[in-house]
């Protein structure tokens, strides 16, 4: 059997390319052109899929992309919607959520169960006993989800791209051609996207059993073709709108953000299921979708249908049935007047029966098949009356009642929208500067009336944008009968009257959500999940607003809408992720650490090295050796990361006044001094070293991961306090090492002719002298606790400095040292590290460093708050601790918890063993009253062990500093 | 070609490439790389020219301190204007400017000593980009997919000069005819220069393009004053 038809025109298969694909498993042929759902449907297959909750059998119901009970997975591809995307050949379509595939599914007992999992079931049941929560956890998850996850699926690697237009079309529909084709004319660059694979809209397949539409059609595509200026796009889903009308377009390959300079949402309008018992039987489906059968696919949707409908367009469909050799049991029209058009005649004459104001109660299925559906007279109530069903055997039902306009991104671009009792929809009311709206989506649905309206806002949005257009005024007709039934839903009391379709809401699902008070759209949408399937309410939000506000006695317009948020449509997560850009930045000396090993860490947006591999050795023991080295000899390490600002001019001592908590007017040339920065609420938020190199110029490091960040901040306030100072970030600009260990010194010395005497270069000087030959600043600084020179060169010198470096202290044992091995040296010296030792909260004086801040000057940014900070005491504070237990083998790490008293007391920031002092010492927040040395605390490491602690004083080692201070 | 004392940023990714080296400034330059197709500049090339002398100064005199020595300043921000030799000034705002030489400029090497610390509302700016150029006719397609800015909507003859992002890094990008050959130049930090161009060279290779010596990119120009 097939249900293929002789060649349609206009229909979008390749009859000449069969197309073999399987599906659960069976073999099946469809044509190229074809979706799985299209090619199944005809084949006779009916039951697609499997319901979310049911698992009631599910076939076509829309073709629209949102029929997403036929989801299926075709080998690692997930959520492959089957009634929009294309057959490829050789695919293996599975059913998803199924045991046992569509047809067989074995959790179809589920269906008969329904009673007792009724709408948030899952927020009540299964928490008792809680000793049983795991198991049903496992139930759960097992028997949800739709699809199974292959974590060996290929990295599909989809570029995105910018693009940039005066105009954006958005829906290639009637209104959408006729918009770009005006726009265009104007002399605007157009872009036209359409979600579906050739453009046309409704003029392809609503056509009422006549050819005019579809001819239309072709003559709108010459008319395009002959516009360079309009570049047509179909397969290319505008899939939200971002402030200044940035929009994502998705297609097959790729993302492209493109910005154009006015928008036309152009996108037509979703149709909506009317609701009665068993809505959802395969072979009960939309209007449209019965026409998008015929006239993409050449498929006969069934072969004897009822049409309900209660517009213009479900005669529309009739007609198209029947000229197609389906016979129409009848027409029934929700309506008491029926159709005012001539499509009301025209039906009549093929010998069609109409029934006015008549519903249907409810669709009869056997098996997996539709087979009749009972009809009833409505009453003035909208009831059904059911004293006097009249029952149709048929194989198809055919919905047309209503439709819901597409106005997602009008949504998001910040419209007003309201409801409007003469087409029963939300239609725009106030449009924000640059965006336009048409068509179905402005509540415009005569065909006539929509090609006008699209060329007005054709119009309108090239005029916008200055292009000169001839003065002209459009007379949009207003609609002679609703395209929406403001009450397409009968009530039944077994039930299965589906609303929403991806989650399995029936009508009374909502009347049980309001009566447990979630009767707000907002409350009611989370609570029913209303909406929040994969199609994302575009079938179920409208009844489930007509539903709300029947329920509390008020309009759909004073229900209003749920947010519509950005995507509006599923977008593949590999679209969204792109190239997946690394972004990372490489000292000068990237290369010779590549060269020595080195392993690699991030560090903010650096990549630095976190210790150098040696064969046979493991990383613990490089980094003591590392540390070693330094203790004992002389270790170099890259310290390029770190900020690094130029300040000039007559103001830049004040200037650091106010930025730093320290004093520096005063500072003489050639020296440097620790500088602290706080924010305006007083927390820690950078340190760093200042340098003085004349009266009028400044330089200054910042943290490795804050240059840019107080870079700004620095402008940021200069704007503010407009003193004459010029700041440059040369962070990339300069390199630096820092040469430490106690045999640093001779190693300099062989590479300057700079007095390295601690009298001429003493602890805390800078100094400018040439280093191998390049120009350089030198600071004496002590960061790991030893005699230190930090060496600032320009960035492209720098490979020839470290590398007279190293060749210089060959014979001094020197050792390049890694981000562990400086972390640990600096850990027993007791330095804090910004972003490790503090926190988003820390203040000065709870990290120790209220030596730095000094409050008697007249302003820094932050005083004001340590001031009044101070006046209560501080939350924790910052202590040194040693482990009792020596060599511990449950060491906590870092972040592990203080516990006292079976409560947080604070955490620990730093711990590390340290093979110079033969044991654990770390830095840990504790409550102020835990700070006395030597008393004991508890942290809680791994697997909840406690482990003892003991406040010590910092440094742990060299506490008179001798060593960074070291004499000849 | 004795051992230069300067380097470029994109040294290390350069020698992977088998390149003929010469020396411009004291950097290293790659003339040549051992892949280069005659077709691909034209197509699309990137080519390093770290290497081309250039300075940076800020501060409420900088604009006059340029035009004492015979500068041409740009009016506006955001603009540049050509010196001679295939160099460029490019007002980067309203009171910080980046002066780069061309092939065969002079321009840095006479200004260079006079920009020092110390001269009233004159700030000097270190320059050590990663300077690249970028040649050939795909690439704003190049530039579409690595950049948020509509590159098409200028033109040569506006001298713009645009500070925006690409692929996460901040550059400066204008549009220049340098030794015959239409290109758009591109200025970043030198430390983002090595993920910039394995990016930008990764991207171009799917185009059809890549990595060019500065002899594939630039086959008329004449290098004077820098060796």
């Amino acid at each position: 059997m097939s249900s293929r038809l002789p060649p349609v025109t206009g229909e979008w298969i390749d009859r000449s390319r069969g197309v073999d694909f399987t599906f659960d498993g069976r073999a099946y042929r469809g044509c190229a052109g074809d979706t799985p759902a299209s090619a199944l449907w005809a084949a006779d297959v009916h039951v697609l899929g499997r319901s979310f909750k049911y698992h009631r059998p599910r076939g076509v119901l829309s073709l629209a992309n949102h029929d997403v009970n036929t989801m299926m997975q075709a080998g690692a591809r997930l959520n492959l919607r089957a009634d929009v995307e294309p057959l490829e050949q050789g695919m293996a379509l599975t059913s998803v959520n199924t045991a046992g595939g569509a047809s067989g599914d074995r959790l179809r007992i589920l269906n008969a169960l329904g009673g007792f999992l009724p709408v948030g079931f899952y927020y009540k049941a299964f928490h008792r006993p809680k000793a049983l929560f795991p198991f049903w956890e496992r139930v759960f998850r097992r028997m949800t989800g739709l699809g199974t996850l292959d974590f060996g699926a290929p990295h599909i690697r989809t570029p995105k791209r910018y693009d940039f237009c005066d105009v954006l079309v958005v829906g290639a529909g009637p209104a959408g051609l006729h918009a770009a084709l005006a726009a265009g004319r104007a002399g605007a660059k157009v872009v036209l996207v359409d979600e579906n694979a050739r453009i046309g809209g409704s003029l392809g397949y609503q056509r009422g059993g006549s050819i005019e539409g579809f001819e239309m059609l072709r003559d709108l595509e010459r008319d395009l073709a002959d516009l360079p200026n309009v570049s047509v796009r179909p397969g290319t889903l505008a899939a939200g709108y971002y402030a200044d009308h940035w929009i994502p377009l998705v297609d097959a390959q790729r993302m492209t953000k493109l910005r154009p300079r006015a928008v036309i949402v152009a996108g037509g309008a979703f149709e909506q299921p009317a609701v009665f018992r068993n809505n959802d039987a395969p072979g009960v489906m939309l209007a449209s979708a019965a026409q998008r059968l015929l006239y993409r696919y050449a498929v006969k949707p069934m072969d004897k249908a009822l049409v309900l409908t209660a517009n213009a367009d479900g005669y529309r469909a009739a007609l198209d049935l029947m000229a197609h050799g389906v016979a129409i049991a009848a027409v029934a029209d929700l309506r008491a007047d029926g159709e005012p058009s001539a499509l009301s005649m025209r039906v009549k004459q093929v010998g069609i029966p109409v029934l006015k104001s008549h519903c249907v109660l409810e669709a009869e299925a056997v098996g997996d098949r539709l087979v009749a559906a009972t009809v009833c007279p409505t009453g003035a109530d909208g009831k059904p009356d059911t004293a006097s069903p009249q029952k149709f055997a048929c194989d198809g039902l055919v919905m047309s009642v209503g439709w819901a306009p597409a106005a997602a991104l009008l949504y998001q671009a910040g419209a007003s929208m309201r409801y409007d009792t003469t087409t029963h929809q939300f239609v725009p009311e106030r449009l924000p500067a640059g965006v336009f709206a048409c068509g179905r989506v402005n509540g415009v649905y005569a065909l006539d009336s929509r090609c006008e309206d699209g060329e007005r806002a054709g119009t309108e949005a090239a005029r916008h944008l200055g292009f000169d257009t001839p003065e002209r005024s459009f007379s949009i007709a207003p609609e002679r009968s609703p395209p929406s039934h403001p009450w397409p839903i009968v009530e039944h009391p077994a039930g299965k009257n589906f609303v929403d379709f991806d989650e399995d809401l029936h009508l009374r699902d909502f009347h049980n959500a309001a009566q447990e008070g979630f009767d707000n759209i907002e409350l009611m949408k989370r609570y029913t999940t209303v909406g929040m399937g994969p199609s994302q309410g575009k079938h179920s939000n409208m009844n489930a607003i007509r539903v709300l506000a029947r329920i509390r006695g008020v309009s759909p317009g004073e229900v209003g809408t749920t947010t519509a948020r950005p995507f509006f449509h599923p977008v593949p997560l590999s679209h969204l992720a792109g190239r997946g850009f690394n972004v990372h930045r490489e000292t000068p000396l990237h290369s010779r650490h590549d060269g020595l090993g080195a392993v690699w860490m991030q560090a903010g947006v650096w990549l630095r090295p976190e210790y150098y591999a040696l064969p046979g050795k493991r990383k613990s023991e490089i980094v003591r050796d590392e540390a070693r080295a330094v203790r004992d000899a002389v270790g170099l390490i890259d310290v390029g990361t770190l900020g690094k600002m130029e300040l000039y001019g007559p103001d830049a001592g004040a200037f650091l006044e106010r930025v730093y908590t320290a004093k520096f007017s005063g500072m003489k040339p050639g020296t440097t001094r620790y500088a602290v920065m706080l924010d305006e609420s007083g927390v820690v938020i950078d340190d760093g070293v200042v340098a003085r190199l004349s009266e009028q110029h400044f330089y200054f490091t910042t943290t490795t991961t804050g240059s840019t960040t107080v870079y700004r901040e620095l402008q940021r306030w200069n704007a503010q306090w407009n003193l004459e100072v010029g700041i440059v970030n040369a962070t990339g600009a300069f390199a630096a090492m820092n040469l430490a260990g106690p045999k640093a010194r001779a190693v300099l010395r062989k590479l300057t002719s700079l007095d390295l005497s601690n009298e001429a270069f003493p602890y805390l000087a800078l100094r400018e002298a040439d280093v191998a030959g390049v120009p350089a600043r030198l600071m004496r600084v002590g960061f790991v606790g030893e005699l230190g020179y930090e060496i600032h060169v320009p960035a492209d010198r720098a490979a020839r400095v470290w590398d007279a470096l190293m060749e210089a202290g060959q014979d001094d044992g020197i050792r390049p040292f890694g981000v562990e091995a400086q972390r640990l040296l600096r850990l027993e010296k007791g330095h804090i590290i910004i972003g490790q030792d503090t926190d988003g909260l820390t203040q000065p004086d709870e990290a120790g460093l209220e030596w730095a801040v000094k409050v008697d000057k007249p302003f820094f940014v932050g005083k004001r708050s340590v001031e009044i900070v101070r006046k209560n005491g501080p939350r924790q504070k910052l202590v040194g601790f040693e482990l009792d237990a020596i060599g511990a083998s449950t060491a906590p790490r870092e972040c592990h918890l203080v516990v006292r008293n079976g409560a947080i007391a604070g955490r620990v920031t730093s711990i590390a063993w340290s093979d110079t002092l033969g044991k654990h010492v770390g830095l840990a927040f504790v409550a102020p009253d835990m700070t006395e040395l030597n008393s004991p605390f508890f942290i809680r490491a791994d697997g909840g062990t406690m482990v003892q602690a003991r406040v010590v004083p910092t440094p742990f080692y060299d506490a008179e500093g001798l060593r960074q201070k070291v004499v000849d | 070609m004795a051992a230069a004392l300067r380097s470029s940023p994109l040294a290390h990714a350069l020698a992977t490439l088998h390149p003929e080296w010469i020396e411009v400034a004291g950097m290293p330059l790659a003339s040549k790389l051992r892949d280069d197709r005659p077709d691909r500049s034209a197509k699309l090339g990137i080519c390093d020219l770290s290497a081309l002398p250039r300075i940076g100064l800020k501060g409420p005199g900088a604009a006059d301190w340029l035009s004492a020595r015979g500068v041409p300043v740009p009016d506006q921000p955001n603009t540049w204007s050509a010196l001679e030799g295939g160099g460029a000034v490019a007002r980067l705002a309203r009171t910080e400017f980046l002066v780069e030489d061309g092939f065969s400029g002079k321009a840095v090497a006479r200004l260079a000593p006079d920009l020092k610390p110390g001269s009233p509302g004159v700030y000097p700016v270190p320059r050590q980009d990663c300077a690249l150029a970028l040649t050939g006719e795909l690439v704003n397609e190049l530039l579409v997919q690595t950049c948020n800015v509509d590159f098409t909507a200028q033109t040569r003859d506006a001298r713009v000069v645009t500070l925006t992002l690409m692929v996460g890094v901040s550059v400066t990008v204008l549009q220049q005819r340098l030794a015959g050959t239409d290109c758009w130049r591109l200025w970043c930090d030198g430390t983002s220069g090595p993920y910039l161009w394995e990016t930008l060279t990764g991207i171009a290779a799917e185009l059809g393009g890549g990595a060019v010596g500065f002899a594939s990119a630039f086959p008329d120009a004449q290098l004077q004053n820098l060796q």
